[in-house]
């Protein structure tokens, strides 16, 4: 890729990161936020995860190359679930869901 | 510093499986070594380089590639929000480089251990100030995730092809933090609302071809649906009151 199509592509796109990343921080920070705006931010980490993980498991085209596929990240998410459940560790839970998704992988799709 | 690590540490794990397609596919779109390099460095987005390389290889104009690699990434507007209120006693600068650096996976592990802490800290006064979560536990987790996505991004430029990571099982790791991030997270009314509101509506978006600002739109709706359960119950628990009450749900 030529450097100057590099810059323009990358430096405003870190620059707007940049911004969304910072802006907002810097606006709220050391101001006395009312109730009701410190309980709205209080709900963005149970709706961002959420989003997170709707967009992952989530897709109109996920079941284009047949039913066994789109289930797949479906199934291996159960232990995901029970590892977060019981032991609230990130690093349990990437193990018991990528060991899963593995072993789906391996069985054929027929 | 060690508490940080261990905090990083899963972060650390998920960013290098899926930095190494990163960075093949940055490569495949042309990219050189340095290239790819500067842009986890000053760009530093897992979701923003994959679109950039994708659609550079789709051959989609810049102006378009711009726009939607910032649509995507305005989710970060909503960390930095909910992230502002436990650096409230932090320097601007400290705040600044902490902000710098946040990913939705840093995100999430930095703002349980703030969560934890300062409610272990509420509990236990005494004992509580040496526990307590600081700027720089959050900023050195943030550090050590960035150079772990930087050093797999270079590694998949240089002996990725040899390592054949599958890369949807890869972006699994992803989805496996995001839904103990999601578990994790106190299960009062409203948040469950936010959830499922924003599960909904992360459905809608997508089915409706809504991809870009899926994210922060889904969000958003979830947060809207959870401040209405949140003005119903105070009704309720208040009928006299116009304004809703005070809510102690959430931190």
């Amino acid at each position: 890729m030529s450097w100057g199509t590099y810059w323009v592509v990358v430096g405003t796109c870190a620059a707007t990161i940049l911004a969304s990343r910072v802006l907002p921080l810097l606006l709220l920070k050391g101001r006395q936020l009312p109730d009701w705006l410190s309980d709205a931010l209080g709900f963005i980490p149970p709706a961002t995860f959420a989003a997170l993980v709707a967009n992952d498991l989530l897709d109109p085209g996920m079941f284009d190359a047949g039913l066994w596929p789109g289930v797949i990240p479906w199934l291996a998410a159960i232990p995901v679930v029970v590892v977060a459940l019981r032991t609230r560790s990130l690093l349990w839970c990437i193990v018991a869901g990528c060991a899963a998704y593995g072993l789906l992988l391996l069985i054929p799709s027929g | 510093m060690r508490e940080s690590l261990k905090a990083a540490a899963p972060i650390m794990g998920g960013y290098l499986v899926l930095g190494i397609p990163c960075g093949i596919l940055g490569a495949q779109a042309g990219m050189s070594a340095l290239q790819i390099g500067l842009m986890s460095l000053i760009f530093y987005s897992g979701a923003g380089q994959y679109l950039i390389a994708n659609m550079v290889l789709a051959g989609v104009p810049v102006g378009s590639i711009i726009a939607s690699v910032s649509l995507v990434n305005t989710r970060q507007l909503l960390y930095a929000a909910a992230l502002a209120p436990y650096t409230q006693s932090d320097g601007k600068l400290a705040a600044t480089a902490f902000a710098a650096t946040v990913t939705d996976e840093s995100f999430g592990v930095n703002l349980e251990r703030y969560q934890s802490t300062t409610a272990a800290a509420d509990v236990d006064a005494g004992a509580s100030f040496a526990t307590r979560w600081t700027i720089r536990n959050a900023t050195l987790v943030n550090v050590f995730s960035w150079l772990t996505w930087c050093g797999a991004n270079l590694i998949g430029v240089f002996v990725g092809e040899q390592l054949q990571v599958p890369s949807e099982l890869a972006a699994f790791a992803m989805t496996a933090i995001f839904l103990c991030l999601l578990l994790c997270q106190p299960a009062t009314r409203p948040a469950v609302v936010a959830a499922l509101g924003a599960g909904v509506a992360m459905v809608i978006c997508k089915w409706a071809g809504l991809n870009g600002p899926a994210i922060i739109v889904s969000a958003l709706i979830g947060i809207a649906a959870a401040m209405g359960v949140r003005a119903l119950d105070a009704s309720r628990a208040d009928p006299a009151a116009t304004q809703p009450a005070v809510s102690e749900a959430v931190a």
